[in-house]
């Protein structure tokens, strides 16, 4: 009897038993991929969760862009558990409406910001409000929690605010070289999987912070960039005018140094800059040059030997009729040698000298320079300007080409140009960038972009160094730009901008230009200074030429550069 | 009264001692990687705890064993009366957890009396089965539920500790059973059973409490309300089925220690563990308990008396129920009672009461040759 009994039990255990590994069974691998497919979708959350950008230095390492590890808030809807009062404390602390605030616990989501890197501050009174923090026990909200996140930061706030550029509230690149080198700067993983537990905290604290994004160096000098935004500041005081532009670069290699623009912008709020701050007129904006254009028939005449420095140009007349159009010159003047012409920028000797080249020589020239194409620099937005082709050149055009008109450059563009004669007559590649490093140091990429392009021969090159020269010297145009103990190079440009209305040139409103480089004979700097619409001067030599002296002047004893007049003057050498 | 002899080793049941001492083993280890607190550096002391209690669960065996168990049927009267009146207390006294009253607190000790009734429960039941002539007739029956089972069993519904009052319950139907029952007897419990169910049915359901009635709710339609009463089921059906063929591997599985499991260290440990060890690993640990539960009917056989019998039976049962119980909650495929998985849930006073049971078991089968000294 007891056997009998005991076989049945054995036999009803055995079968559950069976059940129970056929559950199993249908659970753990038939199931499996559905089952763990909802573990997952339960336990991992993919957010977009800002991580840490590269950062931007200065070629001497000094940070640009930085980030600041700020906290976010959401909140797991599902599990919300507040009262009204800590509500509108909640709301008080964020600076949200209380009705805002309630809205985010309404969707049926596990996931929801509230509120986006919060200051530290804020972050603490939050924590504090709904009992969060680590030593708080007191009744802790349900269904809130906080996502460390990334904000961008710019310890310099304006400074080099058109180079650097800047990103939006989701870190997405908008401007500058966040926008082009946003490929290294941006972390590889594009979404960040969050561990959650069943309460909806984070569980990987740190969010994956640890990836970074590639580190990017820039060309500019820190220095460089102060000296160069506080003389424009000045300029711009001072002529009260509507916008300015510097831009100083290495002239034989194209790495730019420094670059600013006004008006500019505090690139931590980029969320209060108008379009007129955001531009980078460096780049993007045309304007007729004027005189820094004779640069192009002066080398062209040399270059093809149409005229010697000695050729000499009647331009007593102060005027010269084109195509029944008359252009004047500035000031009345004799007889003018070639580098005369330059020299005070004689409108009428120029246009003799590009009648004698005539359109198509001008054309290529020009086009040789690199006008009417993009210079390649790696910032966003640049524009190539443009020449007209000679067969659409109308009867004045001859008149006003050579002389800088009707044709449409960028700041960038004339300093490259200039920057030929400054290095023996190639074109450079101008770049901000100059390497790309991970965080801990190793090298990604490096630009040494040194492709060179000759475009005027070396020795003509060398002549027109010489005419520069003499234009800030006594009886240039631009006598205030000459910088004491170095010999300055470079050309002024005064143009009358066109008058929107009625599409003529205006009678008040100029762009007074300087374009140079120092010290002449082994230059360390090219420059250029744009100044729109100076209030009381107009001249390039006049407003821009300062400006271009005051840079140059604290720029080379920054760099250290010795004045020529060492030898002559005897002068000893001191270090301290 | 103690013998301790050479016999007594030599025919010692090493089987269920190994099989319930590795259990507990696993078990511990389970519930440090349950309790385990991600990315935490102070680690939940309660694996530590319940190491210390197998410890006192292997003292509680030892004891168990060292006497003749014969011995426990003369207790069993005054025992069982303890018993009713500790349980009385607990109605009356007792400290609230969970919801229900189901401790009594001596000092800093705390324990449930109820863990200890089972078992009491089980020796008093024999010792009143053992007098009774087999096959048992529907008159006995009654009886022996009235004088023994209906009270105990309305204060545990009472408290409520309804999971150990259906055990209660399912032990006594069971060792009437194995007692043997008349055709008539099985008849009439069949009979009773299917006129009574619709109204004990309703009575019941009145009288569940709300999370019960959620309970049954979310086993019949786990979907219902996923994130609501059907959760427990559905959050161990996915640590389940997230553990595949081989597992996570210790201390990988995710569904316990991040919370998304509820009474991950207690009821649903076995989750836990099958999220790590994968079907292979919960196949072997099945089995363990599958062979301690044999070898229990094994000992129901042989042992040398009646009371003997029955004895083995009924804890060999309680450890039944329990285990399907817990497991099938665990898989889905009963509804949620909250009874622990004997020798692996995190629980002290459950775990000597199992090791205390496991001893008599053991005691039953070494002195099974006794009658011939």
């Amino acid at each position: 009897m007891n056997r009998k009994r005991a076989i049945i039990l054995n036999t009803a255990i055995i079968f559950g038993f069976f059940a129970i590994f056929l559950r199993l069974f249908s659970l753990m691998i038939v199931d499996h991929k559905a089952l763990s497919e909802r573990a997952k979708l339960q336990q991992i959350k993919t957010e977009d969760i800002q991580a840490m950008r590269g950062n931007i230095y200065d070629r001497r390492g000094r940070e640009f862009a930085v980030n600041l590890e700020l906290e976010s808030l959401y909140c797991d809807s599902t599990e919300v558990d507040i009262d009204k009062e800590k509500v509108n404390k909640l709301s008080a602390v964020l600076g949200m409406e209380p009705k805002a605030v309630r809205a985010k616990f309404e969707p049926e989501k596990r996931f929801t910001w509230i509120d986006r890197k919060l200051s530290p501050q804020k972050a603490g009174a939050v924590k504090a409000l709904l009992g969060i923090s680590a030593n708080a026990e007191t009744e802790a909200a349900e269904g809130f929690g906080f996502v460390p996140e990334a904000k961008r930061f710019y310890p310099k706030g304006t400074l080099a605010a058109h180079v650097i550029g800047a990103v939006g509230l989701d870190n997405q690149a908008l401007e500058g070289v966040e926008l082009k080198y946003n490929r290294y700067l941006k972390t590889s993983g594009r979404k960040i999987h969050l561990e959650r537990d069943a309460s909806g905290r984070t569980l990987s604290l740190g969010v994956n912070m640890e990836a970074k994004g590639d580190d990017v160096v820039l060309t500019l000098d820190e220095g460089l960039q102060y000296i160069v935004e506080r003389e424009l500041d000045r300029a711009m005081a001072q002529w009260r005018a509507v916008a300015g532009t510097v831009i100083m670069m290495d002239p034989f290699t194209g790495e730019i140094l420094a670059l600013a623009n006004r008006p500019t912008y505090d690139l931590n709020e980029l969320n209060r800059a108008g379009r007129n701050e955001v531009r980078d007129r460096a780049i993007t904006d045309v304007y007729e040059p004027g005189s820094t254009f004779k640069i192009v028939i002066g080398t062209a005449a040399l270059e093809e030997k149409i005229f010697t420095t000695e050729s000499t140009f009647d331009v007593s007349r102060g005027s010269i009729e084109v195509g029944g159009k008359v252009v004047h010159d500035a000031h009345r003047h004799g007889v003018l040698t070639f580098q005369e012409v330059i020299q005070k920028s004689s409108n009428v000797g120029s246009i003799m000298v590009g009648m004698r080249l005539g359109k198509e020589k001008i054309y290529e020239y020009a086009k040789r320079y690199g006008f009417g194409d993009d210079t390649g620099i790696d910032l966003p937005g640049e524009v190539s300007g443009w020449i007209r082709k000679p067969e659409r050149w109308s009867a004045t055009s001859i008149g006003a080409v050579p002389i800088g008109q009707e044709v449409a450059v960028t700041p960038l563009q004339v300093l490259r140009a200039y920057s030929a004669i400054a290095n023996g007559g190639y074109l450079v590649s101008p770049h901000v960038v100059s390497g790309v490093r991970t965080h801990d140091g190793q090298t990604v990429a490096s630009f040494g972009r040194t492709e060179r392009k000759q475009v005027i021969s070396a020795k003509t090159a060398a002549i027109f160094k010489k005419i520069l020269e003499t234009v800030v010297e006594e009886g240039g145009t631009a006598t205030e730009a000459s910088v004491a103990g170095n010999k300055v190079a470079g050309k002024t440009g005064t143009a009358q901008l066109i008058d929107r209305r009625t599409k003529r040139y205006s009678k008040d409103r100029y762009v007074s230009s300087f374009v140079g480089f120092v010290p002449a004979d082994s230059p360390r700097i090219a420059m250029i200074v744009v100044v729109y619409e100076p209030k009381g001067q107009i001249y390039g030599g006049v407003v821009a030429g300062p400006v271009f002296r005051n840079i140059a002047d604290q720029a080379l004893s920054y760099l250290d550069v010795p004045r020529d007049d060492v030898q002559d003057k005897n002068l000893l050498l001191v270090s301290k | 009264m103690f013998r301790i002899d050479r016999r007594t080793l030599q025919n010692f049941d090493w089987v269920t001692f190994t099989t319930v001492l590795a259990i507990s083993v696993i078990g511990i280890m389970t519930v440090f990687s349950a309790t385990r607190q991600p990315g935490v550096e102070a680690q939940s002391p309660l694996f530590i705890k319940q190491a210390v209690w197998l410890v006192i669960g292997l003292l509680g065996l030892v004891v168990f064993v060292s006497f003749d168990y014969i011995w426990l049927s003369r207790i069993s009267l005054p025992a069982y009366i303890t018993g009713v009146v500790l349980l009385a207390v607990v109605l009356v006294m007792g400290k609230t957890g969970m919801g229900a009253q189901r401790w009594i607190s001596l000092g800093p000790i705390a324990f449930q009396p109820s863990e200890f009734f089972k078992l009491i429960f089980i020796v008093m039941l024999s010792q009143y089965l053992s007098f009774l002539r087999s096959p048992v007739n529907i008159g006995m029956l009654l009886k022996a539920f009235f004088i023994i089972v209906f009270l105990p069993f309305v204060m545990l519904v009472k408290q409520p500790d309804l999971g150990t009052a259906i055990v209660v319950l399912i032990i006594f139907f069971s060792m009437m059973l194995a007692k043997g029952l008349g055709r008539k007897a099985v008849a009439m419990i069949v009979l009773i059973g299917l006129v009574s169910l619709p109204f004990l049915g309703n009575i019941m359901w009145t009288g569940l409490k709300d999370y019960q009635k959620n309970r049954l709710i979310a086993f019949i339609d786990p979907q219902a309300d996923p994130s609501g009463i059907g959760y427990h089921i559905n959050q161990s059906k996915v640590a389940v089925g997230s553990g595949e063929f081989f597992g996570k591997g210790f201390l990988h599985g995710t569904q316990g220690p991040f919370r998304f499991l509820p009474e991950r260290h207690t009821d649903f440990i076995f989750a836990v563990f099958a999220e790590e060890w994968g079907f292979f690993g919960s196949v072997c640990l099945l089995s363990l308990y599958l062979m301690l539960i044999l070898r229990g009917l094994d000992t129901f056989r042989k042992a040398k008396d009646d009371f003997g019998r029955m004895l083995a039976a009924g804890i060999t049962f309680m450890f039944c129920t329990y285990f399907f119980v817990n497991v099938g909650m665990t898989l889905g495929i009963m509804p949620v009672v909250g009874i622990p998985l004997p020798f692996m849930s995190y629980g002290g006073t459950a775990l000597l009461s199992n090791f205390i049971s496991a001893g008599v078991l053991i005691n039953i089968r070494t002195r099974r040759f006794s009658l011939f000294y």
